[in-house]
């Protein structure tokens, strides 16, 4: 139901839309710039040849040092436990039957139960009970027989019930783990063990600043379903927090359980950072808790500095306060939130409006045989069956769906052409208009006719690539349609090629003299300039034989 | 042989009554209406007698009412009064609070959409102690209700300053006044067994997830539920009949399938199976219509603060029992005596946590004090003067009580234990009734099909609804506790989850007494029988 029909709610207060759209619709709002901008780079060469570097794409894999020693000063170690907060895909509320749209228009996603009306309850959603248990059998962890709720008390103006429902006492995974290894960059092999999996509300969103004097308050996103991951204390760097949060990323998004977008906190990450002199147990040091870390460079970077500043104060004689802290990415340091003294007591009770769950092996069972492939299975079987570059499996496991478009357009064509295709030309267009694999309209047949007309030598690389942007803004004819519509043909009469590329050498007599002194390398002017004049319709491999010939006779 | 020596004799004895039989009462006795009230009459009865019993908060005017034809159902026609803490879209749902002043819920609760569905007519809101926190319907934001009922010395002079009880003290005085045939009322420790034991009609307690809670504002969601108020138990059993459906938007409903289960467990038992062929009425004239039925007196209910006239109301009940043909035996609960402190423990704990809500932010009454220093204060203080504000004196000391049992230092000193002795008071419920108790599943199945004999157990129990007769709604307690202390004979079966009833055992110096039910685990329909056979 939404909230506007209900009568007895008042007082809250809805968001002009605009600063709404500007800054939570982030999706629509690039793809409709993207559009405007296609004239431009329809024809920019850097674009269509535009191969993504580790690191610089949206969703790609992010490179870092294998040097793992870490900024420590010498005689120190860190540990770091991380508590990841990942908002599942469900259509639903986890207690309520509104929509998990929380980007919606303000307060429009609402139930009873969300506005905490007297007299409402709550009532469980299955379908995140089923998500959370394929994330810990993805993590190679157990789902729990029995599994309740607890309600976590405080109060704050996101809170609209007082308390959030979450699970303290027997959350619904235990144990599991994600492996950091060579495939990450590492020159080791760790295990790092998962210690909870927890469901529970999201809070509801508070806007501070639009009107002055007050806050105001959304609650379209109260009690969207988020599953919380708790690790184990056996992170050592921030390459390692930072790589385990990215592969949990391709994890879960590739059984589906969450979006994992950070831009759009869909998934938050909280780290407890504490260093400890070699030689002493690892747990020994003080913690303190880094809140809100939005971003994988915030999360290393947070990391540091933290640890930096604990070894300072402890080099001085002075003593880490457990506390929670927030970083401060401009200044480079971490700031004091909220001191030991000052955590809330939550009063952790067990919810009595929801009773215990318990859950059969049968069920876990059937799960577990729904699930997809896990990645770390699906990359060794890239590289071991296609014989891939490890580089392009990262770069194709990271997008949900980019496997499988793949393995269908690979089959029965060279697996390394068209994973080069789809890493360098796909991925390159992909970034240049910021949108996801899954978003794009390109189908398995449009690739897979391209590559066989290029195979064919029906049409040049420079029109494969063409195609190829034609697909992608959308256009559903087949490929020869659009070759046919092009005028598209190949250029390959020999004497009429001789003839074009005499011309050029002509016209350029200082450049032919300079090849002829030994400036071999101006033969790729003469191609750039005859592949100009056919409009790219001839193969760069006749014209580079035909000027090399002339330019040959030419010496004797 | 006296029920005292029942009670501190070792061994179960059965009683037998010395008195000669009791005549039993035909069946237009036991109704109090000759006539069934219509809800004209129930508008009247408002009008004339609200002004001095403040029972309704708000009721419906005749035209209203004419307006709309009730819909055909079992209680087509019947005025009903709804506790102010139940959801309705047409009239306001405060609790009795400060807090919700003019709210109006945007939602029906299941159980008045059911009673409509019936053919039910709502005839108004009836007053209650704040969020069912109390035993006296004394700390409410409308004033007290008041007992209709006076000690004979007083009739005839226009002063009703008795308590009906708490919380469900509106509903109790309702019914009792003739302002409505049937009234719902909430019971999370007693609140409608104590306002009809002191207004002398029928309180009852359904089992635990009978009646869906949804709309019920909850006080402690653990113990809460929806209860039923009448005259006769025959009222309450058709109302019952209207509302125990499952509902799917309360996840502590029981649902159909242990619905069936419970249902086919009770009907295995071959003694109770001729209790259920006949209807109350015909049973009447049957010489000893609980034949075979056994009924356990609990020794640690015969407590210090019993008064004289329950204790005597109590043998009357017992023989009564024993005349219609029942077996009394003493039992023992021996965690029986922790029961009050266990149920303050976690009542209040709960309450504490689903008070929370109300800050006045979405709906409700906002403070219209504007914290000290808006920029420099956390988000709870901005909320305390609301909360300070809206909420009445007994409802704050509740709501600190409950967080502090909740605190990091004391919640293994007080909630945990509290909940452990929770467990070991079902337990000893578990133990004493012949019926096992369908939530511990598929054993307690198995064993009710190998009944073939009558296994030891009781079928129900019997002891006293309150320590007293209405107390005086100015009379001081020496001390907070003490007026808890009214609550000792009716938490136990909230702790427990099981059914209880509260029917009308004679009067003191004018001034009714209750005498109670109460039978295991989902065994509603054999309380209500056996209860219709001992009301008087």
């Amino acid at each position: 139901m939404k909230l506007r029909a209900i009568q007895g709610i008042r007082h809250i207060r809805a968001l002009p839309l605009a600063p709404m759209v500007a800054t939570a619709v982030t999706g629509t709002g690039r793809i409709a710039s993207a559009r405007e901008r296609k004239s431009q780079y329809l024809y920019s060469a850097e674009i269509i040849g535009y191969k993504p570097k580790a690191g610089l794409h949206l969703r790609g894999r992010c490179s870092y040092s294998t040097n793992t020693s870490n900024t420590n000063s010498a005689g120190w170690k860190t540990t770091i436990g991380l508590e990841l907060h990942v908002q599942l895909t469900a259509a639903q509320k986890l207690f309520s039957t509104a929509s998990a749209k929380w980007d919606d228009s303000p307060n429009t996603n609402i139930n009873m139960a969300d506005a905490g009306l007297p007299g409402s309850l709550p009532r469980l959603n299955p379908q995140c009970i089923e998500l959370a248990a394929r994330a810990i059998l993805g993590l190679n962890g157990q789902v729990q027989p029995m599994t309740s709720f607890d309600r976590k008390h405080y109060f704050y103006s996101d809170q609209p019930l007082g308390y959030q429902i979450t699970q303290q006492l027997h959350p619904i995974g235990r144990g599991g783990f994600i492996e950091l290894g060579p495939a990450d960059g590492f020159q080791y092999t760790k295990k790092v063990r998962i210690h909870q999996l927890q469901l529970e509300q999201d809070t509801a969103k508070s806007i501070h600043g639009v009107y002055p004097g007050y806050v105001l308050t959304d609650l379209n996103r109260a009690g969207v379903a988020l599953i919380e991951i708790v690790s184990e204390p056996d992170l050592e760097t921030a390459e390692e927090a930072s790589c385990f949060v990215r592969k949990m990323q391709t994890l879960l998004r590739h059984i589906g359980v969450s979006n994992c977008n950070m831009e759009e906190g869909s998934i938050r990450c909280d780290v407890n950072v504490s260093v400890y002199q070699k030689g002493k147990d690892r747990l020994s040091g003080t913690r303190c808790e880094l809140k809100n870390l939005n971003s994988l460079k915030v999360i290393r970077g947070a990391i540091d500095t933290e640890v930096a500043r604990q070894i300072d104060l402890i080099s001085r004689g002075q003593v880490v306060e457990q506390e929670t802290r927030g970083f401060d990415a401009r200044g480079n340091k971490t700031f004091l939130v909220r001191s030991k003294e000052a955590a809330p007591d939550y009063r952790y009770i067990a919810d009595p409006d929801i009773p215990a769950i318990r859950i059969s092996n049968g069920w876990i069972n059937k799960v577990r045989s729904a699930l997809p492939e896990l990645p770390e299975a699906t990359r060794a079987r890239l590289q071991v069956q296609y014989g891939l570059l490890q580089e392009d499996v990262e770069t194709m496991i990271n997008e949900p769906g980019c496997v499988q478009f793949f393995e269908q357009s690979a089959n029965g064509r060279d697996p390394k052409r068209v994973s080069s295709w789809i890493t360098s030309e796909i991925f390159g267009q992909l970034s240049y208009r910021t949108q996801n694999f899954a978003d794009t309209p390109l189908t398995v047949v449009q690739l897979c006719d391209l590559l066989d007309s290029l195979a064919s030598d029906s049409i040049t690389s420079a029109q494969a690539k063409q195609l190829l942007i034609n697909f992608m803004d959308g256009d559903r004819r087949s490929a020869q349609e659009l070759i046919q519509e092009h005028g598209w043909k190949i250029m390959d009469d020999q004497a009429q090629l001789n003839d074009l590329v005499s011309k050029i050498l002509d016209e350029h007599p200082k450049e032919v003299a300079g090849y002829l002194k030994g400036q071999k390398r101006r033969l790729n002017f003469f191609v750039g300039k005859a592949m100009e004049e056919t409009k790219g319709q001839a193969r760069p491999q006749d014209i580079s034989r035909i000027v090399k010939q002339l330019l040959d006779a030419r010496s004797k | 042989m006296s029920l005292l020596f029942l009670l501190r004799s070792s061994q179960r004895i059965p009683f037998k009554s010395a008195l000669p039989q009791i005549k039993l009462l035909r069946r237009q006795q036991l109704s109090s209406h000759s006539t069934p009230l219509t809800s004209c009459q129930a508008i009247d009865s408002i009008e004339q007698s609200n002004s001095t019993l403040n029972a309704f908060v708000s009721y419906r005017t005749k035209d209203d009412i004419a307006k709309s034809e009730p819909q055909n159902g079992p209680l087509k026609g019947w005025p009903v009064g709804i506790k102010a803490n139940i959801a309705m879209t047409t009239a306001s749902t405060t609790c009795a609070s400060k807090v919700l002043e003019g709210y109006t819920s945007p939602f029906k609760a299941t159980a008045v959409e059911a009673l409509e569905k019936a053919g039910a007519v709502i005839v108004g809101k009836t007053n209650m102690d704040e969020f069912g926190m109390g035993s006296k319907n004394l700390y409410s934001k409308y004033g007290p209700a008041r007992n209709p009922f006076r000690p004979d010395d007083t009739v005839g002079t226009e002063i009703y300053d008795y308590s009906p009880g708490g919380s469900s003290g509106g509903s109790g005085a309702a019914v009792a006044a003739g302002m409505c045939r049937v009234a719902l009322g909430s019971d999370t420790g007693g609140s409608v067994r104590l306002p009809g034991a002191w207004c002398g009609i029928v309180g009852y307690k359904p089992t635990y997830g009978r009646i869906s809670r949804y709309g019920l504002v909850p006080y402690g969601s653990s113990l809460d539920t929806v209860g039923i108020m009448a005259r006769t138990v025959e009222d309450v059993l058709s109302t019952f009949k209207a509302i125990c459906i499952p509902d799917h938007r309360d996840m502590t409903c029981m649902s159909e399938s242990l619905r069936k289960r419970i249902n086919d467990m009770a009907k295995s038992r071959p003694w109770v199976n001729k209790l259920y062929e006949v209807s109350p009425g015909e049973s009447l004239e049957i010489k000893q219509p609980l034949k075979g039925m056994r009924i356990g007196i609990p020794r640690e209910c015969w407590v210090e603060e019993l008064s004289e006239p329950a204790l005597e109301s109590w043998k009357a009940g017992a023989r009564r029992l024993a005349d219609l043909g029942c077996e009394i035996v003493a039992v023992s609960l021996p965690h029986l005596p922790y029961s009050l402190p266990t149920y303050y423990t976690i009542a209040l704990a709960e309450a504490s946590s689903n008070l929370a809500r109300y800050d006045g932010i979405r709906y409700g009454r906002r403070s219209s004090e504007k914290p000290d220093d808006l920029h420099n204060c956390n988000a709870s203080n901005k909320y305390a003067n609301t909360r300070s504000e809206g909420f009445g004196v007994e409802v704050q000391r509740r709501i600190l009580l409950g967080t502090y049992v909740l605190s990091a230092q004391t919640c293994e000193q007080y909630y945990i234990p509290s909940q452990k002795i929770r467990r070991l008071i079902q337990q000893d419920f578990d133990s004493v009734f012949a019926l096992p108790n369908a939530l511990h599943a598929e054993s307690a199945l198995a064993k009710s099909r190998l009944l073939t004999s009558r296994p030891a157990g009781v079928d129900a129990l019997l002891f006293p609804t309150s320590t007293n007769t209405a107390r005086l709604l100015e009379s001081k307690e020496k001390n907070q506790a003490a007026g808890y202390v009214n609550d000792v004979m009716t938490v136990p079966a909230n702790l427990a989850g099981i059914p209880a009833i509260s029917v009308p055992a004679g009067k003191k110096n004018g001034m009714p007494l209750g005498l109670q039910l109460s039978a295991q685990y989902g065994d509603d329909e054999l309380l209500l029988r056996i209860a219709s056979h001992l009301q008087q």
